[in-house]
């Protein structure tokens, strides 16, 4: 009883509080006041909340993660040992599900503080313009803020706001069979260019070395996209949409059909999961030892590579680039949003702090552990400089690689369309691949088209 | 001159207290009846009128999930700009064609199989095959999704290692392409789903050909019946309302399927699985502010079209007679 008695008198108290504050009305005061057992007479004596915020006011810091970061980087739960009163969570968002979020966030309420697992290309406009999240400006720290890696901190900033906290960054980049490229007598090294690509293929398929030379992943922002950052990242529209039909996204599609020539027929096959993302024909391909380059984010080779007998056999390298091409590519990063009616966000930053500088992370998604080995990379100048300084003795070629990529790479631009205008787009510039279709352009153009009219289809 | 008795007239003086009484009686035994049905009422009402109704006025107007705009009253322009848009129609005809595919296998294999069944004499082998039968009704969602997707895989999966590497019947580059999207992907699924609904199936005829008195077929077998004859004549007509309640539920979950389609078919447009499902999904939870006005009129569509078919199949498979 006597509990019940302090309960009510915090619910009271903070709902006094908000009212105040005037972040509640009568009106939500009245219903949340009586939802919470106050009675009309905790009505007349507090004044006006919610029981869902009044006790928020008072929650520990409650983050909530996507499953598969949880998964992927065991030394999370070290960090959180740091933080004794910490609310761990896994979040409803399951193929990247928000409405939880959403709704929460029209109820102007939010059950968690700050949410680890959004990728600005993908969700970060979506979560903006939904009143889910706001900018982390006010809360993180300066000497942090300075030390992303600029196209990393230009990834998560929208109108000048930083609505991304980057944690896991994630390059396109070539991986290849050494075991496969040796016999077919190649130089264990990363091709320079696409042509040097190509024709290592085609030499890998034409020895019998192994059924087929490369393969990518079909899906736009993890080919199209990358392909032709590699000739030019000046690839997007005035208004932040890819520009499907700027040369560079024309010889990145040619250069997609002259990998099919040497690759799995299947290639253009969705995958076996998250709505045809994951499990592709290309990560099946590699996994089976049966084709020799693999270009895609590093997670994907590494993660295919833990089926091999010798998992030494994977190298990783840089994106090929066209000849006269500007040798770019794309990256994403994973990262924190923050709630705007979420609690503790000080606190969130804090944590989120310790979560992105935490060594034991870094190290154990680079060199892997027993359970996984994501390859994910850090987003921090300083960390880069500390290994450049003294190099650990865990630490692969492909981290000083990818890290010099960075500098040229360019994320996907932040748009509502930003992930489903290659979801639009596949089947249409398909033609051009399965040869309905002669001229790239025009199967591009076709894109464009479907797109406008896509987002005109809400106006 | 008829005369009263007095007992008459007790009668008469009664009468409307009794009714009265009588009234009193019946409606609290009314009131009682509603106080049993409120529950069912509360969940009809809660659970399926609602949000009919609900998803009925969201398709009349412009809502937006991730918009913060009030959603405005648009009319039916919703409709029509579903009804005039070919991914509309295509992605209908997407559905249908794999109702097409689907119907037929979940009726008539499981109709043979009973058949069969029926006809095993020893009990414990009987009991044996129903429950061999029954093992992939059992078997959770997620894990026959996977096993389907190994075995179609085309690099690595058993039918092709089949075709390939045992029989040579065919490369790896010319190999059959079951699923992704190719035109083998929505026969490639049915046959999943006959294999999955088989023996549940199965059982619904078993309960039917039990409910058949057995001196019936023994009676047309004395008279010269043949087989066939029998199964037209007595078989048939016996198990046509089972037939029927499963023509229409099926036809019902094989129009609106769209867990199979998203696992072993994702988001691309011009895949076969892209049914009228699928592109509610993506409008309601994918594309631009989720718009879920749209995605509603697109659903209402699909509903009424199905329900106009269900009427037409509840007609032709009535029991005659």
């Amino acid at each position: 009883m006597k509990i019940r008695k302090e309960e009510e008198y915090l619910v009271q108290d903070a709902l006094a509080r908000q009212l105040r504050q005037g972040r509640i009305d009568r009106r939500e005061f009245l219903t949340r006041s009586l939802a919470a057992g106050l009675g009309l007479a905790g009505v007349g004596a507090a004044v006006k909340g919610g029981i869902g915020s009044a006790r928020a006011q008072d929650r520990p810091l409650t983050p909530t993660f996507y499953q598969w970061i949880q998964d992927l980087h065991p030394s999370i739960p070290k960090v959180n040992e740091k933080f004794p009163d910490i609310n761990y969570q896994i979040a409803p968002v399951e193929g990247f599900g928000i409405e939880r979020f959403v709704a929460e966030a029209k109820n102007k309420e939010s059950t968690w503080d700050v949410y680890v697992g959004q990728t600005p290309f993908v969700e970060m406009t979506a979560m903006k313009e939904a009143g889910v999240i706001e900018p982390w400006d006010d809360y993180i720290p300066k000497d942090v803020l300075d030390d992303m890696i600029p196209s990393i901190r230009a990834e998560n900033t929208i109108d000048g706001k930083l609505y991304g906290w980057p944690f896991f960054l994630d390059v396109i980049g070539n991986s290849w069979h050494s075991g496969l490229t040796t016999k077919a007598g190649l130089p264990d090294a990363a091709p320079a260019t696409w042509d040097e690509h190509l024709a290592n293929a085609k030499k890998i398929m034409d020895s019998g070395t192994a059924p087929f030379g490369a393969t990518f992943d079909s899906h736009g922002w993890r080919s199209l996209a990358p392909f032709a950052h590699s000739m030019s990242s000046n690839v997007y529209t005035s208004e932040g949409l890819f520009d499907f039909t700027s040369d560079a996204a024309v010889e990145a599609l040619k250069l997609m059909k002259s990998i099919m020539a040497v690759s799995h027929p299947d290639i253009l096959l969705e995958g076996a999961s998250d709505g045809g993302v994951n499990g592709t024909p290309d990560e099946v391909a590699f996994a089976a030892q049966r084709v020799g380059y693999f270009t895609k984010y590093f997670n994907a080779p590494l993660r295919m590579a833990q089926n091999w007998d010798d998992q030494k056999a994977l190298h990783l390298g840089p994106l090929p680039k066209f000849a006269n091409g500007e040798g770019s590519t794309v990256f994403w990063t994973t990262g924190s949003a923050l709630f705007k009616h979420g609690k503790n966000k000080e606190k969130a930053a804090e944590y989120i702090k310790a979560l992105t500088y935490d060594a034991q992370i870094w190290k154990d998604s680079i060199a892997g552990t027993e359970t996984s080995h994501p390859g994910q990379l850090p987003p921090y100048k300083s960390i880069y400089a500390e290994w450049e300084a003294k190099k650990p003795d865990w630490m692969p070629d492909f981290v000083s690689l990818v890290r010099g990529q960075l500098d040229k790479a360019k994320a996907i631009n932040n748009h509502i369309f930003g992930l489903q205008q290659f979801v639009i787009g596949k089947p249409i510039w398909e033609t051009f691949l399965k040869g309905e279709e002669a001229d790239p352009k025009a199967a591009l153009q076709k894109v464009v088209d479907a797109v406008q009219a896509e987002m005109k289809r809400g106006k | 001159m008829v005369e009263t008795t007095a007992s008459d007239r007790m009668t008469t003086s009664l009468a409307p207290q009794s009714r009265l009484a009588e009234r009193l009686a019946a409606l609290r035994n009314t009131m009682s009846a509603w106080w049993f049905l409120l529950p069912a009422i509360v969940f009809f009402v809660g659970y399926q009128v609602y949000p009919i109704f609900r998803v009925l006025w969201i398709s009349f107007t412009d809502y937006e999930f991730l918009s913060s705009d009030p959603a405005q009253f648009v009319g039916f322009a919703n409709y029509i700009t579903a009804l005039n848009d070919p991914l509309m129609w295509a992605s209908l005809w997407r559905a249908a064609l794999f109702t097409l595919m689907f119907l037929p296998g979940t009726i008539i294999l499981p109709l043979l199989l009973a058949i069969l069944i029926d006809k095993v004499t020893n009990a414990k082998l009987a009991t044996f095959y129903r429950v061999v039968l029954l093992i992939p009704a059992v078997i959770p969602s997620t894990l026959v999704f996977v096993l389907w997707k190994w075995m179609y895989n085309y690099q690595v999966g058993p039918i092709n290692h089949f075709l390939v590497d045992v029989t040579g019947l065919f490369t790896l580059q010319n190999a059959p392409q079951w699923l992704g999207g190719t035109p083998l992907t929505l026969p490639a699924i049915a046959v999943m789903e006959w294999w999955w609904g088989l023996g549940y199936h199965t059982i619904f005829f078993l309960a039917g050909l039990a409910a058949i008195p057995k001196d019936l077929p023994e009676a047309a077998r004395i008279d010269g019946a043949s087989e066939w004859k029998i199964f037209w004549h007595i078989t048939r007509p016996a198990l046509a309302p089972i037939m029927m309640i499963l023509v229409v539920l099926r036809f019902g979950s094989a129009m609106a399927v769209i867990d199979e389609y998203l696992i072993f078919g994702g988001f691309n447009r011009d895949t076969p699985t892209y049914t009228w499902t699928i592109f509610m999904y993506d409008q309601a939870f994918k594309l631009g502010l989720w718009r879920q006005g749209f995605a509603a009129a697109i659903g209402m569509i699909g509903a009424l079209g199905m329900m106009v078919v269900m009427v037409i199949l509840i007609r032709i498979f009535r029991p005659k007679g």
